[in-house]
């Protein structure tokens, strides 16, 4: 094999609890082929490894499940170029079960119960476009990447525990309540005890240093955390930076 | 029961398979009456095809007062070409109002139209649909993947298992109770892949509510990795009729290459517009007027000129809109029309072919792909599952099995109206819900552990196969079988072929190497997947075969397209481990020929003046069409969205046309 026929990865694999590092060669189809990390694993399974765990959905940036760390930094596997070189690893802020695959559902149930709207309501009330904004969410965890609240969490267990701490993602889905016009103002109360009881403060103190990025480019920051903190704690954020 | 540590027990009312729309909407509807449900879901909790899909969802009387039950309920059952069951269209049609209210009291929040107080819908009568009665919604699919998510995890009487695998529903052996013993539902098994153990699940009923077969085709089609045909499988094992199972919706215009984008929709044939047109690899014009064209015309041009060796290179053919482009007035609103009309597609076919071919002045590779099985378990319409055991006409009940969504058969038939799977979810969903939990309120039942013990033995075993065969390559090889034989081209030579292929897979798969691992065990997970595949692929072969004219999603290359003098006829499959598989013709009423006849003439006609447009000087043409495309865009020329897989987007189809 010519060595522009293809390009050599390293996949870091996760196998009877610990990581194991494999190097292959994913054979390129066109001679100008520059593969997206889903492409390199569905072809080392069939070439190679043929029990290897990962996940994927509708390939098209839409479903959310199939982020992995390219580079140590997490991706959508079925939109990430990648290169000669490049690391591909399992998610690093969720515990690993196997190969790629992460334990997700900690994080949703974590946030079982919150949702008590009465549903005794004119329904033909418009939302405005804050709202909407949040709904593009794909829940890939990307976020999860830089948040000091998550990290808190014991990440290395799997069993189907709540997570303790937020994370952009659970705040987002509060905020998104929060935003939702036929919420009544009671419930708001409610909304914001939970965000308190999943650690809001933390981000109070570490605004400014907040560094965390929406897969498909919501802004966490200004669309979710600041306009909790505001509601929650009443002081202004000072400095805004995107 | 042997080998315990591995094995855990679990007791509910209702279990629900898939955590999609379905099965949130199943689940609201057991949860509010207090009953205990646990989800099962192999993929990540609502990550299906609701949330992947275009979000446009049929909401009867939401764009005219006159969309009276009996007008919705008709038009679904004409478009299914008769095949459609009567009292099941009515359902839709009489739930439909009332599931979306439901949708929205869980947060699903559409534009208003502040004149009426209603939904805005989408378009001005615009095809397919015969009311203006489709509802759109920001972030199209997302807006409902929060939905389910929330619905799910609203209730403290829900538990939700993901990534876990629902293995066979377990029918009584044992039970002492009923002279029919062996149809009644007792509980299911699966494998939860996280902890890597069997699940007994005692529960007096289950609901399947785990989609589609679309991943049959993998890579062709635009749907959901998971969709497997789980539903059609565990239902066929269980003694269930399968009806209408060769009906797969197929999109003409999915995406051939690259390979990242494979499958993936690039346009309907309403994108062709005016003076699109198909061409083979010789240059030759193979379908005109494809704007015009129903997706099983485009699909069996396409599919022809791949059979006679004219194909694409990667096993399509062109779709040419350069003329739509170059004409001197009219191009500059094309350019418009297509980017607008169907922006996700346009976004798909921009990205994966580049620039030139996103500016419409080179031809596209396209090929059809999977997209919905219309055909699935034959239910009543309260979402109750059937067997036939003697009289076809009169089926007798599975008790406590029910399926809904695109597991459910009977709604559709020969083709889905656009934006209709929506509410087809949220209708029987609920429905299916609230039949089991009745059920399961009422009926007492002795759980008996022996009747698990089948089951769990024959899991059990599989851990350690020793075989030589590769589950993943003999997956691999299968989905291109099944492209070839049961795709969108099929005849009775490729019918016959792979169902000789499936038995020589069948011994195969007995000699598969199963390693002894329990955590996440992905051998094991694609062998379970793989059974489900090869169950209902078999299904829709037999059921193709029992189809002797041309008619649905698909082309029959060696018959005839079914003429209105035809009787309708839906098919039927069971399964039966001793028998095996019987499929048998179930008669459906005919629509009355004068509705039919004029439904024929005006397709003609149609098409006959879209022709001579072709054919007109280009000056005098480029004019017309220039109107034409002012009309669409309307004052302020924006574009009206068109839903893939609608009647708008295939106005061919459709029985009302505005352009």
């Amino acid at each position: 094999m010519e060595k522009d026929e293809f390009i050599t990865l390293k996949l870091e694999l996760f196998r009877d609890n610990k990581k194991k590092y494999v190097e292959y060669n994913y054979i390129k189809r066109d001679f100008d082929e520059r593969p997206m990390a889903l492409d390199v694993l569905l072809q080392a399974q069939e070439n190679e490894i043929d029990d290897l765990a990962f996940r994927y959905g509708c390939r098209a940036r839409n479903c959310g499940v199939c982020t992995i760390d390219v580079n140590d930094k997490p991706r959508l596997a079925c939109r990430a170029r990648v290169k000669d070189g490049d690391k591909i690893s399992p998610i690093a802020t969720l515990p690993k079960i196997k190969d790629f695959v992460v334990k997700r559902d900690g994080i949703s149930r974590q946030m079982q119960g919150y949702n008590n709207i009465s549903i005794k309501n004119n329904l033909n009330v418009e939302a405005d476009h804050s709202y909407h904004n949040l709904t593009s969410c794909i829940e890939c965890y990307a976020c999860l990447d830089g948040c000091p609240l998550h990290k808190k969490n014991n990440l290395e267990e799997i069993n189907n525990n709540p997570y303790t701490y937020g994370n952009p993602f659970s705040f987002l889905k509060l905020q998104r309540l929060y935003l939702d016009p036929l919420t009544p103002e009671k419930e708001k109360e409610t909304i914001i005890e939970k965000a308190k009881s999943l650690g809001l403060e933390t981000y109070k103190k570490e605004y400014n240093n907040l560094k965390i990025k929406c897969g498909v480019g919501i802004n966490l920051k200004d669309e979710v955390i600041k306009p909790l903190l505001k509601v929650a704690f009443g002081d202004q954020i000072e400095k805004k930076n995107k | 029961m042997k080998n315990t540590t591995n094995i855990d027990i679990l007791e509910c009312d209702v279990i629900v398979v898939g955590s999609g729309g379905t099965g949130s909407q199943a689940v609201q509807a057991v949860a509010e009456e207090g009953l205990n449900v646990i989800v099962i879901s192999k993929d990540p909790m609502s990550s299906s095809d609701t949330k992947i899909c275009e979000g446009v969802m049929t909401v009867r009387e939401s764009g005219d007062i006159k969309d009276t039950e009996s007008v919705l309920s008709e038009n679904i059952k004409l478009a299914g070409a008769d095949l459609p069951d009567e009292k099941i269209t009515s359902a839709f049609a009489k739930d439909s109002k009332e599931a979306y209210d439901r949708l929205r009291m869980n947060g699903l929040r559409p534009s208003i139209n502040k004149d009426t107080e209603k939904p805005k819908t989408l378009a001005i009568a615009m095809g397919g649909h015969n009311k203006s009665r489709s509802v759109g919604h920001k972030n199209s699919g997302l807006a409902f993947g929060h939905n389910i998510w929330d619905t799910i995890i609203k209730y403290k009487n829900v538990k939700y298992i993901e990534d876990c695998w629902f293995l066979e529903i377990i029918k009584s052996d044992n039970n002492k109770l009923s002279n029919d013993n062996k149809n009644i539902v007792v509980g299911g098994l699966a494998y939860d892949a996280c902890r890597g153990k069997l699940l007994i699940i005692k529960s007096k009923t289950v609901i399947l509510a785990s989609g589609g077969l679309s991943t049959l085709f993998f890579p062709k089609t635009d749907t959901m990795r998971g969709n497997t045909g789980d539903s059609y499988a565990l239902a066929i094992r269980a003694g269930a009729d399968l009806l209408d199972m060769e009906q797969i919706q197929f999109l003409p215009f999915c995406l051939a290459s690259p390979p990242s984008y494979e499958g993936l929709l690039a346009g309907e044939p309403a994108t062709a517009s005016f003076l699109g047109v198909l061409r083979d690899n010789n240059n030759k014009i193979i379908l005109d007027s494809v704007y015009l064209r129903t997706r099983a015309e485009c699909s069996e041009a396409i599919m022809r000129a791949v059979e006679d060796g004219r194909g694409s290179p990667n096993g399509g053919a062109y779709l040419d809109m350069t003329a739509n482009k170059l004409a001197p007035k009219s191009g500059e609103y094309f350019m418009k029309y297509l980017k607008g009309a169907l922006p996700s597609a346009y976004n798909n076919a921009r990205q994966a072919l580049g620039k030139k071919a996103g500016n419409a002045e080179e031809p596209w590779e396209i090929r059809p792909g999977a997209h919905y099985s219309m055909g699935g378990v034959r239910v009543d319409e309260y979402a109750k599952a059937f067997k036939t055991s003697k009289d076809i006409n009169n089926p007798e009940e599975i008790k406590g099995l029910y399926a809904a969504g695109q597991a459910m058969g009977g709604l559709f038939g020969a083709n889905r109206l656009g934006s209709t799977s929506l509410t087809e979810l949220a209708v029987f969903g609920y429905r299916a819900g609230k039949s089991a939990a009745d059920y399961a309120k009422k009926e007492k039942i002795t759980f008996d552990d022996r009747d698990f013990d089948e089951s769990i033995k024959y899991y059990d075993n599989l851990f350690g196969s020793n075989g030589v065969e590769k589950i993943y390559k003999l997956k691999l090889e299968f989905q291109k079988e099944c492209w070839n034989n049961i795709g969108p081209a099929r005849s009775e030579k490729k019918l016959k072929k792979i169902i000789t292929y499936i038995e020589k897979l069948e011994k195969k798969v007995k000699n598969v190497k199963i390693n002894l691992e329990r955590k996440w065990n992905q051998q094991f997970i694609d062998y379970i997947e793989l059974k489900n595949m090869i169950y209902t692929a078999k299904s829709v072969a037999l059921a193709s075969l029992k189809r002797d004219k041309s008619v649905g999603g698909h082309v029959r290359l060696d018959r005839r397209a079914s003429s209105i003098f035809s009787k309708p006829y839906s098919t039927v499959v069971n399964f039966d481990s001793r028998l095996g598989f019987k499929v048998t013709k179930l008669p459906r009423t005919r629509t009355e020929f004068k509705r039919l006849i004029i439904y024929k003439i005006n397709e003609k006609s149609r098409l006959l003046k879209a022709r001579i447009l072709r054919y007109l000087p280009l000056n005098i043409r480029d004019s017309i069409i220039e109107k034409k495309y002012k009309k669409i865009l309307g004052e302020n020329k924006k574009v009206i969205k068109i839903e893939p897989g609608s009647s708008a987007a295939a106005p061919g189809e459709s029985q009302n046309i505005t352009y």
